[in-house]
């Protein structure tokens, strides 16, 4: 009988000594649930928006934008000033004598002047390399470099000894040619001068991006090698961990476990620390949609930056409910020009306020395959743009957006969201069927699509697919929009559903005739969205090439004034968006997040949605000032009532903008 | 005994091997590059050196360097060649960290740049393994005792109800039960946190759920064999003879039915200790089963190999032991 109590025994001291070996940390000051894992906390690999919340933490730019002002304006960070030259070529960065690393160390020019060359190596196959080319002789900095490693294979050795060297000696050169091509100079330890190929206004945004944070040179270099056989630089993980990594922001690494959770605690080295409310953050990894938006309600976490259960739109409908019930106090709050967050923590409070929709940076859209020829062989329609125009009319966007995704998304017939770039005056588009004020108007914009149909000579048999991937409510967007087209145009319509990974493979090898697509901008400037309809851009999915457009924007990297270059970005937009449509812009996304907040200030309600955590005060928690941090109007910073008076557009400011501290 | 061990060892690496033929034959043809992000493409070029550094670029060489760094071969080459003392040796004179070099190397991570294989698993087995291993506790006290109440009293209202719930253990999907027990449990009546892991408190709505198929079928394993054995002729000698009927049932009955229990519960302890994804997503666990299903999306490859590997050793292993237990409950057995 007692063998039988082996199996129990087993089992028991084995849960035993596990849980008891494991004990979780007392609760951080701010908890949230981040929109996925971070896949990397090297700055310069990142692509994904939740490593770059986090960086934001961890790191700290020259620069950074005031996402708590309208303006979302560049403002001081490592940089105490600095100026730009005539030529609007030359930016000279004046770096804070007391910026530190978390280990003590002053942050210098020259721990910037590495960063950014790690980023310019093809080695390190930055995403964000393209950012880089806009330095002075990076572009011919690469291709140098990239050519020396492909030839490498091909050079003979006598032994592997001699290759490994080679490979080590090529390391070296590289160096070398980095400092005499790429005009990235640093005079001494707190000034850095960089000269750009051409004038980019959004520069000091580019700055402002995670990708151009810094890294700890001593510490990276020790994991990255020349590899002895292909003599390129191989990247070994290590150094983003918690006791390893050395970072300059104003929080540092203190746990970070895989898809379990990360802490990070203030970085006692951080040159503004008093300015922070909060001195430590948990972020659990919580996958499922339902336990993050059950994690908020039983208060374990304070925000859910992404909530996306497939309820949220009740949820939304709720809080509309809600206001309803105070639709006075809502409309008193909104004329003295509150933002959203604010008028919330104004109302009485109730749950369902703490469900939030923010439009942001980002637009769906469908793609159309401009290319002559389907993938099958037969001639394609969609190299038409009448073809294309008629297609887009027939969206009714404002039923897709209301009645499908009903999570208060402004329908999109721009691809740009309208008003989220300062000084650039958005297209009007094309209309469509969801436009109409009345049943007559209707049936005129699908009777003038139809007429462009039988213009361009539609096949009438011709049965058009679309391509889009499972899971995320693609399906529902797809079968509404073949609903309208059949309803609209008479046109048979097929539903393609794939897995995300071949959905890629198709878009990106032109395998699909029209296709649901997503962009988010990265910086504040049109091109950031326009470059995807560059003919030989990387992103250009659909194949389309059209050489005005083209022109249009080669002649605004040119233009060096700045109205002028926004007239002309405009134009190109109007091309694609009121001529040409490539692609049909559905609607822009709205980020729905989860907070109290009566409980949470610091967040910004700016479409650029990139918010600055170190911003957070928890109210009412006895740490920082416990006063709500509203968004400010176009101008005005972190201390003043009205617009500083030497405040223009940041990047063509020649006065660097008043430094200080936030 | 000594042999069964020997023999079943000697056939763990070439099942393994199979395994391991057949798992990377599949997720090599999984469509999609896994070094490519979604939106920002590197370009050509870069993807092409990439691939050659991970060996992606062939077939054959790819399934002949990770074989060769997996089962250690790679570490011994290497050790007995004085490389990785040399290494050390470099890295000690530069002042810099001595590189790491695991036996069983399963590589980087793909997907995931700031980890290798190695570590993800060492995160994510002990996790798995403290919560599998509580599930198949609560699954053998909740079954035995469910089984043998449904034994002695066949057809009864008891039996009847334990039979009843035991369907609804086997048939309703975990992630039903799971989201109802996390409505009730920690919303409504707030006994236990919501998405964390760590403290015992955490671990009992994701082991109960976990357990309650296991739980089932380790029920009904029990009651027939409780129902065969009280039929038995030794039981009648054990009442004649004036044993206690609890005795008579523990001692007696139970000794013989608990062996397909037993039986069971290798495969079972395996399965349960390799991770349930959805449990796992249900309860936020960071456990291993995730990584089945994120590794094959991802097409992360490393990853992949890495954890089917792993389960497969598990399996294998857990197996051997059962039968190593088996024939100590039961001499009889040779």
């Amino acid at each position: 009988m007692l063998r039988l109590l082996v199996p129990f025994a087993l089992l028991l001291t084995l849960v035993g000594v596990s849980v008891l070996s494991d004990r979780p940390a007392p609760r951080a000051d701010f908890v949230f649930i981040n929109r996925g894992d971070v896949n990397t906390l090297d700055p310069q690999r990142m692509s994904w928006m939740q490593d770059l919340r986090v960086a934001r933490l961890l790191f700290e730019g020259l620069v950074q934008n005031d996402v708590l002002c309208d303006d979302f304006g560049i403002i001081p960070a490592v940089a105490e000033s600095w100026s730009v030259s005539d030529d609007r070529l030359t930016y000279t960065f004046h770096l804070r004598e007391g910026a530190r690393w978390s280990n003590g160390a002053p942050v210098t020019a020259e721990d910037f002047r590495y960063s950014w060359r790690r980023a310019m190596l093809p080695d390190l196959a930055s995403d964000y390399v393209n950012m880089f080319m806009l330095v002075r002789g990076a572009q011919d900095f690469y291709n140098w470099r990239e050519r020396a490693l492909s030839d490498f294979p091909q050079r003979t050795f006598a032994s592997a000894r001699e290759r490994a060297e080679a490979a080590d000696d090529l390391w070296t050169q590289t160096r070398a040619r980095f400092d005499e091509t790429v005009d990235l100079k640093a005079p001494d330890a707190h000034t850095l001068i960089v000269t750009l190929e051409r004038p980019v206004p959004y520069f000091l945004d580019l700055c402002a991006f995670a990708v151009f944070y810094p890294v700890y040179g001593p510490l990276v270099e020790q994991f990255e090698r020349p590899d002895p056989v292909t003599a390129r630089l191989i990247r070994r993980p290590g150094w983003t961990k918690p006791g390893v990594l050395i970072s300059n922001g104003p929080f540092e690494l203190t746990r970070w476990r895989f898809k379990r959770d990360m802490r990070l605690e203030a970085n006692p080295n951080w040159w503004n620390l008093s300015s922070l409310a909060i001195r430590s953050i948990d972020i659990p990894s919580i996958n499922d949609p339902n336990a993050s938006v059950l994690a908020f309600q039983t208060g374990a976490v304070d925000w859910v930056s992404d909530v996306t259960v497939q309820y949220r739109g009740d949820m939304l409908d709720d809080k509309n409910d809600f206001y309803r019930e105070h639709a006075d106090d809502v409309a008193a709050l909104r004329a003295q020009g509150l933002d959203a967050f604010e008028i919330d923590r104004r109302l009485p409070d109730d749950p369902r306020r703490d469900i939030q929709a923010v439009p942001v940076f980002g637009t769906y859209f469908y793609n159309f395959n401009c290319k002559p020829l389907l993938p099958d062989g037969r001639s394609n329609p969609f190299a038409d743009a009448r073809v294309r125009r008629a297609f887009s009319m027939c969206v009714d966007k404002k039923a897709l957006a209301e009645q499908v995704r009903r999570l208060g998304e402004p329908p999109a017939n721009t691809l740009i969201p309208p008003g989220s770039i300062g000084g650039y005056h958005s297209p009007r588009g094309l209309k469509n069927v969801g436009d109409a004020a009345t049943e007559s108007e209707r049936d005129a914009i699908a009777a003038e699509a139809r007429a462009l149909l039988d213009q361009a000579g539609f096949p009438r048999d011709f049965v058009v697919e679309l391509l889009f991937n499972k899971d995320s409510g693609h399906d529902l967007i797809a079968q509404a929009i073949a609903k309208n087209w059949q309803q609209y145009l008479g046109v048979q319509t097929a539903l393609a559903q794939k897995e995300i990974k071949i959905f890629r493979e198709d878009l990106k090898n032109k395998q699909y005739m029209t296709g649901r697509a997503g962009w988010y901008g990265d910086y504040g400037d049109p091109t950031t969205f326009l470059d995807i309809c560059y003919s030989t851009d990387g992103n250009n999915d659909r194949a389309y090439s059209s050489p005005a457009y083209d022109a249009l924007l080669d002649k605004a990297a040119i233009e060096p004034d700045p109205d002028k270059r926004m007239a002309l970005l405009s134009e190109a937009e109007r091309i694609l968006v009121e001529e040409d449509l490539p692609l049909i812009p559905l609607f822009t996304y709205a980020n729905v997040s989860m907070f109290d907040p009566a409980r949470v200030t610091g967040m910004t309600t700016h479409p650029r949605a990139k918010e600055n955590l170190y911003l957070v005060d928890i109210l009412g928690d006895g740490k920082g000032p416990d006063k709500p941090r509203p968004m400010r109007p176009a101008g005005v910073r972190a201390g003043q009532t009205t617009p500083a008076p030497e405040t223009t557009t940041p990047a063509a400011s020649p006065t660097p903008p008043a430094g200080g501290s936030r | 005994m000594t042999t069964l061990i020997f023999r079943r060892l000697l056939q763990l690496p070439l099942i393994l091997l199979v395994i391991y033929t057949i798992t990377l034959w599949l997720a090599w043809a999984i469509p999609g590059n896994p070094l490519e992000n979604p939106d920002r493409r590197p370009k050509p070029e870069v993807i092409e050196q990439m691939n050659k550094q991970y060996n992606l670029d062939s077939f054959p060489k790819f399934y002949f360097s990770y074989l060769d760094n997996a089962t250690g071969f790679h570490w011994l080459r290497d050790t007995l060649s004085g490389r990785i003392a040399h290494e050390r040796a470099l890295a000690a004179e530069a002042g810099q960290p001595a590189p790491h070099r695991p036996v069983f190397d399963f590589g980087p991570s793909l997907e995931y740049d700031d980890w290798t294989v190695n570590e993800i698993v060492a995160g994510a087995l002990p996790v798995s393994v403290t919560l599998g291993a509580a599930a198949i506790l609560i699954a053998l006290v909740i079954g035995l005792l469910a089984g043998i109440v449904g034994a002695v009293r066949p057809n009864s209202l008891a039996d009847l109800a334990t039979l009843g719930v035991a369907l609804i253990g086997i048939s309703l999907p975990s992630f039903v039960i799971g989201t109802v027990m996390l409505l009730v449990f920690s919303l409504l009546l707030a006994w236990f946190p919501v998405a964390q892991w760590g403290t015992p408190r955490s671990l009992v709505l994701p082991a109960v759920t976990l357990s309650l198929p296991f739980a089932a079928y380790i029920a009904r394993l029990t009651r027939m064999g409780m129902i065969d054995a009280l039929g038995a002729d030794y039981i009648r000698t054990a009442r004649a003879k004036g044993a206690s009927e609890l005795s008579v049932l523990l001692r007696h009955a139970l000794k013989n039915a608990f062996l397909p229990v037993l039986s069971f519960l290798g495969p079972a302890a395996a399965l349960a200790m390799t991770g349930s994804f959805i449990v796992e997503r249900v309860f936020t666990i960071p456990g291993m089963g995730q990584h089945f299903v994120n590794g094959v999306l991802n097409k992360d490859l490393f990853l992949v190999m890495g954890v089917v590997l792993i389960f497969a050793a598990m399996l294998i292993l857990f197996n051997l032991a059962v039968d190593v237990l088996y024939r100590w409950v039961d001499p009889r057995i040779e």
